[in-house]
């Protein structure tokens, strides 16, 4: 099968732990062809940088075509008299679409765009010109609109079309036609965004009925709001913001309208997707996949660890609650006096990270006087700050290995990585109720209320003191571990995910055969032909035998 | 201590969180007639950390802390010893207070500084109620508290989402939401959030003024300057240098005026952006040809035929070009002004209404100093330049040139056309009128010239 994965930022340059995915995914799914379109996501950047050592992409990944909607493009074609009414009308309604919350005209104001772009061009320029403006202008001060843009002013109507005409690069971009390399040809579009970066998806849905599947880790509307939130200096205006959010909850609502199904990384992301408007029989969850194999010794060891330490591994920054671990450990203290914590730094955020690391070292040496084995040796705190691959804690592997608890006080955002990571290696948890953590543990470890030391104390408390209780923990959230977060399952998942949507999907409408006479003539084109399947394979494929042939061949659907 | 009885049910209702427990004490004590959410039978660490202003999350896990069989008691020791810890961790509960507050200055996330001191001034409320016994302090209204922790967060925001995002970064959970605020979800108490901050128009500030790179504020000024020098040089050239001496310095002062005008429309002002404007700059040319050597022609033709070459008057050539600077000087003028009154103006009418009487300032400035470089040039040339068509070409070229840059490349080429043909039209009227027969046609060209003097 072709799928056409839609990305920001390239393949393999994508941002963050999305491009990680992606490059699971494409690896782990090696029967399958990929067509990479990547949408850049930042002004200025390169996007051809690689990003944390990976090498450039598999053999499975044919063709990888990028566009910047910060270049400046102008293919030269301005409308006539015709033209520019057609351009008036839909993007009319697309502005009242934005503008007033009850009109719902912004789907159908957006595919007429598309439709003139496809036939005409030049929309680029035409959304910069003035009469966008004015219809902007009107759509604003229109009696049903929002309450925060009818005092838009004009700088911020500019600003505002900028923005737009830069989101709605994907619609004059030059990816859809083209036989055999474009979205023409791809059999599903694979989006992992619900944003912008999704509308090559929706176009190649309504010019070509290419089925769309929307998978999301971070929620494009979410990330939306927490980038351009109005506390910063530098923030945009008021309306220009309201506008901004506005196209964004339309264009995600539209996004979820038109693909078939929507798979999200965790309870956390779904329901941000259903409050956006997502049909929720279109819903699945499938769990990131992280790589586990150097967890595996230490998590078939059965043992539970030493019951006298603490650990926590995670980045330093202001929203990891490490003051409240540390009162925590004091109330440990009183009880067991022999219990040390250690800190374990994966990486201390710039800036405010230092910061951080500085109050909870003043906040230790407060805490915790220095305590020595006996009268004439150099005492050592029973917190000790470490860093992740420093001499202390050579190997994570090592350091989950030493722990008795592992304790998770942060409000985690997105995938809680080494909550998952400590459950790999099958040790009892401890951690905060905040964001996903909740379904990534399920019921395999002790979730307390945040900012609460005395909870949080009288749960590492009562699991310190009962080895069986930490084993027993332990197996089960390794098992819920191996069950629910490799990357096996992941691609697993996704090619059920693939099948699913494509048997539902109606396929090409090919042009029936016409026999004699102009009737057309059934059964003149087999099955197979529909079938999106490379029948002629490499020769060392098919030698193998007559099992594994076939096994190969209903893998390559 | 009674923590031995109570860490067994502790920890069963630690494992399921301190939200259904909160919902289970509630359940007991029956709903407090203030509707407080805290039960006060939980003493006044339940309350006091009600009080706290952390919202309802750490009231739910204090709670979780105590178990139901012996309230007081165990509310009186845990108070007591959390009491003491307090007091143990900083010496006095200012030290209390003082760590609190570090460590929640230290905790950033969406709040500044300022919230982190509330919270230490609540932390101080809190220990000091920790040492009053049995003093209800629930507040009935939570959601108060929250709105006044994130004040900013929800002032700024278009969109109960926008809301949502920020508390769910800030660590606030549904379950948090059920059990602290009575609300299904984060949505919805940040829809009532929405709801309760005024949001009537906020009186806007005033648009940020986008600063554009210049390249150097000398640049362009020196650029613009030196279209006059070639021009000026070729004519004392002229006037000193004989036979094809001549057609050399012609030659070369062509070529260097040519390329010290595109020179100086690359950069400054009168750059057009990346927009070509080819077919103006033809048009252009052809103009600037005619001004040269179209009214001998003109003449020459009206005197029955083209038997000599006039002499090709340069000095309105050399006068144009040294207006390249004054042009440009007004367009940039033009330009600042205008982005000043976008970024003050509400309304497009308002911001064309501003800007008109602009165009036709800047326009009227290069006039005059237009005239005033055709009064002195030929003081300097002992040429003769006729003002009135000098200016008028001069406007034409920088109305043209103003089109172009500011976005209508097709409405300055149309314009500089229209001029053409008018001059075209002029001439061949006039050789029309050789035709026999339609002597009419040459009529109105020869009134005008005889009129206005070509």
């Amino acid at each position: 099968m072709r799928i056409g994965l839609l990305t920001y930022g390239g393949y393999p340059y994508a941002t963050g732990e999305c491009g990680l995915w992606c490059d699971r995914l494409v690896r782990g799914l090696a029967d399958h062809e990929f067509d990479v379109y990547a949408l850049d996501d930042t002004p200025g950047r390169d996007p051809r940088r690689g990003q944390r050592g990976l090498d450039g992409p598999p053999p499975q990944a044919r063709r990888v075509r990028t566009a910047s909607p910060w270049a400046p493009a102008d293919d030269g074609r301005r409308y006539g008299r015709r033209d520019r009414r057609r351009f008036a009308g839909h993007f009319g309604q697309l502005a009242l679409g934005v503008c007033d919350e009850r009109a719902d005209s912004f789907s159908a104001g957006l595919h007429g765009l598309a439709e003139l772009a496809a036939d005409r061009g030049g929309l680029c320029a035409a959304l910069r010109s003035e009469t966008a403006l004015r219809i902007l202008e009107a759509a604003c001060r229109a009696p049903g609109a929002r309450r925060s843009v009818r005092d838009a002013s004009v700088s911020d109507l500019v600003a505002f079309a900028d923005a737009l005409e830069r989101a709605l690069r994907p619609l004059s971009l030059d990816w859809y036609g083209g036989g055999d390399a474009g979205l023409s040809a791809v059999d599903l579009c694979h989006a992992t965004t619900a944003g912008p970066a999704a509308l090559p998806g929706l176009l190649a849905k309504r010019f070509f009925g290419v089925p769309l599947l929307v998978s999301e880790h971070d929620v494009h509307l979410r990330t939306h709001y927490l980038a351009n939130d109005g506390a910063r200096e530098d923030a945009a205006r008021t309306p220009v913001r309201a506008l901004l959010a506005a196209f964004h909850g339309r264009l995600a609502a539209e996004v979820y309208r038109a693909a078939q199904l929507v798979t999200s990384g965790d309870a956390h992301a779904r329901r941000w997707q259903e409050r956006s408007g997502a049909d929720r029989a279109k819903l699945r969850t499938i769990h990131p996949g992280m790589a586990a194999d150097r967890f595996a010794g230490v998590g078939e060891r059965d043992d539970a660890g030493d019951p006298d330490t603490l650990v926590w591994v995670g980045a330093i920054g202001p929203d990891q609650d490490l003051v409240s671990l540390l009162h925590a450990f004091a109330r440990v203290r009183e009880q067991r006096p022999a219990a040390r914590l250690r800190l374990v730094a994966t990486e201390v955020a710039a800036g405010a990270g230092a910061a951080c690391l500085a109050h909870c070292r003043a906040l230790a040496a407060r805490l915790f006087p220095d305590r020595a084995q006996g009268a004439y040796e150099t005492g050592g705190n029973p917190v000790s700050f470490e860093d992740a691959g420093g001499p202390g804690a050579p190997g994570l592997p090592g350091v989950y290995a030493s722990a008795g608890v592992v304790v998770l006080p942060g409000s985690a955002e997105g995938f809680p990585v080494s909550l998952a990571e400590a459950m790999f290696c099958g040790r009892a948890t401890v951690s905060t109720e905040a964001g996903a953590v909740v379904g990534v543990v399920g019921g395999t470890g002790l979730v307390v209320p945040p900012r609460n030391p005395e909870a949080l104390a009288h749960a590492i408390l009562g699991l310190l003191a009962d080895n069986g209780r930490r084993r027993r923990l332990g197996a089960a959230a390794r098992s819920r571990a191996l069950e629910l977060f490799t990357p096996e399952q992941n691609v697993a998942a996704f090619r059920e995910v693939y099948l699913d949507v494509l048997s539902h999907s109606p396929g090409r409408p090919t042009a029936a055969v016409v026999g004699a006479g102009g009737a057309p003539l059934p059964f003149a084109a087999a099955a197979e032909a529909h079938v999106p399947v490379r029948w002629a394979e490499e020769a060392g494929r098919c030698v193998v035998g007559a099992g594994a042939a076939a096994g190969a061949g209903g893998r390559d659907v | 201590m009674a923590s031995d009885a109570s860490a067994a049910d502790a920890r069963a209702r630690a494992r399921t969180g301190g939200a259904r427990y909160g919902r289970e004490a509630a359940v007991h004590t029956g709903t407090t007639p203030d509707g407080a959410h805290a039960p006060r039978r939980w003493g006044p660490e339940g309350t006091g950390a009600a009080g706290t202003g952390v919202g309802g999350s750490e009231s739910s896990g204090a709670g979780a802390g105590r178990t139901p069989p012996e309230p007081a008691v165990v509310g009186r020791a845990d108070g007591g010893r959390t009491g003491v810890d307090r007091s143990d961790v900083g010496g006095t509960g200012v030290g209390g207070t003082s760590v609190g507050g570090i460590g929640r200055a230290a905790d950033t996330g969406w709040d500044n500084g300022g919230d982190g001191g509330d919270e230490a001034e609540d932390g101080g409320d809190a220990s000091g109620a920790g040492f009053r016994r049995g003093a209800p302090r629930g507040t009935a209204d939570p959601v108060k508290l929250l709105l006044h922790r994130h004040r900013r967060l929800c002032e700024s925001a278009v969109d109960p989402l926008e809301i949502a995002a920020g508390l769910e970064a800030h660590g606030l959970t549904d379950r948090a939401a059920l059990s602290g605020f009575r609300h299904r979800d984060v949505f919805a108490l940040a829809e009532e959030l929405y709801a309760r901050v005024p949001h009537d128009g906020e009186a806007p500030g005033p648009a940020p003024v986008t600063r554009t790179a210049r390249s150097g504020p000398a640049s362009w000024v020196l650029l613009t300057l030196l279209p006059g020098a070639p021009a000026a040089l070729t004519l004392l050239a002229l006037c000193h240098l004989e036979g094809p001496a001549r057609l050399g310095a012609v030659a070369a002062g062509a070529c260097a005026l040519v390329w010290s005008v595109a020179a100086s429309l690359r950069r400054g002002p009168l750059r057009s952006g990346g927009r070509p404007a080819r077919a103006a700059g033809v048009w252009a040319a052809w103009l600037l040809a005619y001004a040269v050597c179209g009214d001998g022609a003109l003449h020459a033709l009206l005197g029955g035929g083209p038997d000599a070459a006039r002499h090709p008057d340069l000095v309105p050539l050399v006068a144009l070009s040294c207006a390249v600077a004054p042009a440009a000087w007004c367009a940039r003028l033009f330009s600042v002004q205008a982005r000043r009154r976008l970024a003050e103006s509400r309304s497009l009418a308002d911001f064309a209404a501003d800007t008109r009487p602009l165009l036709l300032a800047a326009v009227a400035l290069y006039a005059v100093a237009l005239t005033a470089i055709g009064l002195l040039v030929p003081l300097v040339f002992h040429g003769r330049v006729p003002l009135g068509p000098l200016v008028g070409l001069g406007t034409l070229l920088l109305l043209a040139r103003l089109l172009a840059v500011h976005g209508f490349p097709g409405a300055a080429a149309s314009g500089l056309a229209a001029a053409c043909a008018a001059e075209a039209l002029a001439a061949g009227s006039v050789l029309a009128g050789r035709l026999p027969g339609c002597a009419a046609l040459g009529a109105p060209a020869a009134q005008l010239v005889r009129a206005w003097g070509a």
